[in-house]
């Protein structure tokens, strides 16, 4: 008895302390950490079309069409089928795609989250955040080759 | 034979792969060197035989996990062994069976667990285990065609086949003509209490429950599969985050991270050790905050508040999570040979802010002692219900809480460490109740101890010296382990021993990836839990055994 | 046998103010004032069903709840009802349907039937009170146990096995929990050596103390508070909250006997379950809480309909503060619960009480 007396008395004293752990969505936008990883951005400027996140995406997100001189002309990622790894950004030695804070985004049907490069471009910073500083890229763990045999690949 | 006298009084000092071999005598026809364990291959008609020589003279009691693959000129069964008592001790036994005609004998007669998980081989692989008691499909529906990890799996076949063509697999659950006292009830797979898609297929007997069999692959997603065609360098990383979803993300990595790190010889700098400790510890705390609300809701109702508060301080757990890896779910946080970042500058924030949780954290847990543990009727309700004996719970191949719950002391963490566990102070939580209330206890525990490990991980990441702060040590680019290398590697997840088996080809993705998912081997016992217990006993029973479909389906 | 304390029921009072009398009188002012109360008690659940379960469950788990609709969000009652009335009404197949369709009006209207001996205390001129026989409380009782009639007919009919386990629980359970609370009750009736309700709340009008000033009124929960709390008790097994929700106990058996309703049918499960909730309070308050009578004479200026909303939302508060906290019973304990300790306590209870009252009395 005295056991569902406290189990009362906890859960009375959560209802009468006021204070509420849930927010209001819209309204109250969510902390989001400095690293958190959201939608991509991509920044032609900056790009050498090296196809390494493409290489490197675990599940084919990231499409890249080059013409017969190696000239970019497409680049497009399908944001809903991303697992949001990072990976590319990882890879990238110039910092061009970016995974920015951007968690909100909608779309009507599943191909309209076929982002081409200026949909990409176009996604707006989340509260100005640049992620690139916050994450540090650790660009040593891409270029390593192991204390083995030197692997040129 | 004579050994088999003297074998008893060694079985403490652990055996050399010679001494079992001679122990298995002439059934071992091959010898295999796996990393992780000697190998004896034997011929597919003595299975029994040999596993049950390895349990009962050499004590290895636990069969961790049975992979099945197929060779280009065999198929073949692994039987990995491991001793509760001491895990680092392990053996596997090698099977391999004729390629025509893959028959091989079964282990169910010897270890339970075996039932599960060669239905699963002959569902994806098509090995046909001889004496079987139950040999059906497990993860794909009854009516696929073809086994899909064997090699001559056409993989453009359409699978869409009419009932018309094949016998309909509820025709057997009509009302049957004779006058039958009980009555079968399809708990699942849309259900409140089954914790996602979970098919429990229960014959009641009034409100006492007769006999339940768990259907599950209703989250199939072929993650084995998935992980065979990445490379081991990076691309499988991000998958094992999808395994066991409910935060338990970064112990989930750390499996696929141990074995592949011993596979390729990988070190890992100490400061990377202690960080990862901290965020699997974390993780389990986000784990186990889950599987504590869930089991309120199962056996308080939908409205209690305990949900809520344990949702809470999980989020709050992953708030700390999301500025360390930066996500809240999957984390894709280590890499192999250390993890992707140190931690979040300002560091002094993020210890603050860890450490303010750590604080917060026994008021929080007295809080949930008085709305659960202390509560009468809550001790009514789970005090000797769902008992699972630990003879039976070792025959499942149980782990993790449930296995402790049932006074089994057995923890990787402890036993078979790894990451920094060894150098720091905290205790396995072990009950003897055997109940759902003993499971219940043990998590709850078990949050404390790892509040206790991440504080003292926090501690030592404080006073590290800053220019020994190497969060990676130097790994290839690409990584080729040697063709034919095999290991099999088993970390404490939330829910338990959560192994991966990989064999390595020569090329940059391993050509066997087998998870052993600790959910899927605790599912099993939830006939042994809950057969004659009342309904409601059940869905406590599979609350308590905290499963996560994502893990128990793959 | 007039009642003392009132003035004329509500049916006399609308009739006439109609100018109307006799049979006539009687037939019109019954059946404005029905639907007058049923009219209060629909408005109190629509309040109570979208709305203020919501905030007194977010208030127990930290949340914040419906907000964005009028002031605390209250209007979320209106496209509430609106979405749970244009839902599709899924008639499965199989389905006994004559009992099927009843099921969901018997069960609210048992429930309101109840409130037609209940006195609600006067809000100005009008008091609320319907009908004031003599065998008040017996009647009461017995409208509301037609409920379980209503749930074995859902749980029978819905051709459905969770609807079958839901309606045999629910049966089981009242069966188990109605005779205590009946007998409980029946001690209160010795006491107040009547089974009318208006005579019952009437009997409670005295002080009990007086300490300091402040008198304690001799309601019955304060002169046998050992009956308040076993009624309290049984009334929660009564109408199916925790820890007595085993009816409909969504993580075992789905929804129980309503797991085939929906749309209308499933609004009209909801509204009766409310009322039973209302009722329960309703009871409660008549029979040990002193009816629509003040806690204390100064503030007997407040009307007594206001004192008796008041106390049927405290219990209702009540169920969900249990909810919040308190694991349910399994079925067996429960049984074993109503047979072996409450019906046990409550005849105990009742010769004590009628020892007492025939010895000191």
């Amino acid at each position: 008895m005295i056991g569902l007396l406290k189990s009362m008395a906890t859960t009375m004293k959560h209802a009468l302390d006021g204070k509420t752990f849930t927010v209001e969505y819209p309204e109250t936008a969510p902390e989001v950490s400095p690293r958190f990883r959201g939608v991509h951005k991509f920044s032609q400027e900056r790009c050498i079309w090296c196809r390494q996140c493409e290489n490197v995406c675990p599940n084919d997100t990231i499409q890249i069409v080059q013409d017969d001189m190696r000239n970019g002309e497409q680049y497009n990622l399908h944001i809903g089928q991303c697992i949001y790894c990072r990976l590319c950004e990882e890879v990238c030695p110039v910092d061009a795609i970016l995974l920015t804070q951007n968690f909100e985004f909608t779309a009507d049907t599943k191909n309209d989250f076929v982002y081409n490069k200026e949909q990409l471009k176009n996604v707006p910073w989340y509260k100005g955040i640049d992620p690139l500083n916050s994450r540090n890229p650790d660009r040593s763990a891409w270029v390593g080759e192991g204390d083995g045999e030197i692997d040129y690949q | 034979m004579s050994l088999e006298e003297q074998l008893p009084d060694t079985v403490e000092e652990g055996q050399s792969a010679d001494e079992l071999a001679e122990l298995l005598g002439d059934l071992v026809i091959d010898r295999e060197d796996h990393v992780n364990a000697p190998g004896f291959v034997i011929r597919p008609d003595t299975v029994q035989d040999a596993l049950r020589r390895l349990r009962d003279d050499a004590g290895f009691d636990h069969l961790s996990c049975v992979t099945a693959q197929e060779y280009e000129d065999r198929y073949e069964s692994i039987y990995h062994l491991k001793k509760y008592d001491d895990p680092t001790q392990e053996a596997s036994v090698v099977v391999p069976a004729d390629k025509e005609h893959p028959v091989s004998q079964s282990a169910e007669p010897v270890f339970r667990t075996a039932d599960w998980h060669e239905r699963e081989a002959y569902d994806l692989i098509g090995i046909d285990y001889d004496e079987h008691p139950d040999l059906r499909r497990i993860l794909l529906p009854d009516t696929w065609q073809g086994h899909p990890l064997s090699m001559d799996y056409d993989q453009d076949r359409p699978q869409i086949v009419s009932l018309r063509e094949h016998a309909n697999p509820l025709q057997e659950d009509q009302r049957s003509d004779s006058d039958s006292d009980t009555m079968f009830l399809n708990i699942g797979p849309h259900h409140p209490a089954t914790h996602g898609v979970l098919h429990v297929k229960a014959t009641l007997d009034g409100e006492q429950v007769a006999d339940v069999e768990s259907d599950i692959g209703y989250l199939h997603r072929c993650e084995e599969q998935m992980c065979q065609t990445k490379t081991y360098r990076h691309q499988i990383m991000p998958y094992p985050d999808r395994w066991d979803y409910i935060s338990a993300g970064l112990l989930n990595e750390w499996a696929y991270a141990r074995a592949a790190e011993d596979l390729n010889d990988i070190e890992v700098p100490e400061y990377a050790q202690i960080i990862r400790t901290m965020g699997a510890e974390l993780c389990r705390m986000a784990a186990h905050f889950l599987a504590l609300g869930t089991f309120a809701l199962d056996v308080y109702g939908d409205f209690t508040a305990i949900f809520m508060y344990a949702v809470r301080d999980r989020e709050e757990v992953q708030n700390i999570l999301e500025d360390l890896t930066g996500q809240r779910l999957m984390f894709n946080y280590f890499r192999l040979g250390g993890v992707v970042w140190d931690l979040p500058e300002p560091r002094e924030e993020f210890f603050e802010m860890t450490r303010d949780y750590l604080d917060r954290l026994p008021e929080h847990l007295e809080e949930y002692h008085d709305l659960v543990t202390g509560n009468e009727i809550l001790q009514m309700r789970t005090v000797d219900t769902g008992i699972l004996p630990p003879e039976v719970a070792k025959s499942y191949g149980a782990t993790g809480p449930v296995a402790r719950g049932s006074g089994i002391d057995y923890d990787l963490r402890r036993d078979d460490p790894y990451g920094y566990y060894d150098e720091l102070d905290w205790d396995v939580i072990v009950k003897d109740g055997c109940d759902n209330y003993s499971r219940l206890l043990v998590r709850m525990l078990e949050v404390e101890q790892s509040a206790k490990i991440v504080e003292q991980c926090i501690d030592l990441l404080e006073d590290w010296p800053e220019d020994e702060r190497n969060i990676q040590s130097n790994v290839p680019r690409t990584l080729r382990p040697d063709d034919d290398k095999e290991i099999y590697r088993a970390v404490e997840g939330a829910k338990g021993e959560l192994g991966i088996y990989m064999r390595a080809d020569g090329t940059e993705k391993p050509a066997r990836f087998k998870i052993r998912s600790p959910c899927f081997s605790n599912l099993q016992t939830l006939p042994e839990m809950s057969n004659g217990e009342y309904v409601p006993d059940m869905i406590a029973a599979l609350g308590s055994l905290d499963i996560v479909l994502g893990e128990v389906d793959r | 046998m007039a009642a003392p304390l009132q003035s004329a029921l509500l049916p006399e009072q609308i009739a006439s103010m109609l100018g109307l009398s006799g049979v006539l009188g009687e037939i019109v002012g019954g059946l404005i004032g029905a639907f007058l109360i049923a009219n209060i008690m629909l408005a109190m659940t629509a309040v109570a069903g979208p709305w203020a379960k919501r905030k007194i469950t977010a208030a127990f788990t930290d949340r914040i709840a419906v907000n964005r609709i009028g002031p605390f969000g209250i209007l979320v009652i209106i496209p509430d009802a609106v979405r749970l009335l244009s839902k599709e009404l899924i008639v499965p197949e199989g389905v006994d349907r004559p009992s099927w369709d009843l099921a969901p009006i018997v069960l609210p209207a048992s429930a309101l039937l109840g409130f037609a001996v209940i006195p609600m205390g006067d809000l100005g001129p009008i008091n609320f009170h319907l009908a004031d026989p003599e065998a008040g409380l017996a009647i009461v009782f017995a409208f509301a146990s037609i409920a379980s009639v209503a749930l074995i007919m859902a749980g029978y009919s819905s051709n459905n096995k969770y609807s079958l386990m839901g309606g045999l629980r629910a049966v089981a359970q009242n069966i188990a929990y109605e005779i205590p609370l009946i007998i409980t009750a029946l001690s209160v009736v010795i006491f107040a050596g009547t089974l009318q309700m208006s005579e019952i709340v009437a009997a409670q009008g005295d002080a009990l103390v007086t300490i300091a000033g402040v008198s304690i009124p001799a309601w019955y929960a304060f002169v046998n508070p050992f009956a308040f709390v076993l009624f309290l008790v049984a009334n929660m097994a009564e109408i199916g909250r925790n820890p007595f929700d085993i009816p409909e106990a969504p993580t075992e058996i789905v929804a129980g006997y309503q797991t085939e309703y929906s749309s209308v049918y499933f609004v009209l499960f909801y509204l009766g379950e409310f009322i039973h909730i209302f009722l329960g309070g309703a009871i409660m308050a008549v029979v040990f809480l002193g009816g629509a009578a003040a806690p204390i004479s100064a503030l007997s200026f407040v009307p007594g309909f206001v004192w008796f909303v008041i106390k049927m939302w405290a219990f209702f508060l009540f169920t969900q503060w249990a909810r919040s906290a308190l694991p349910r019973v399994r079925i067996d304990q429960l049984i074993e619960i109503g047979w072996k300790g409450m019906l046990v306590l409550s005849f105990g209870n009742l010769v004590l009480t009628a020892v007492i009252v025939g010895v000191l009395l």
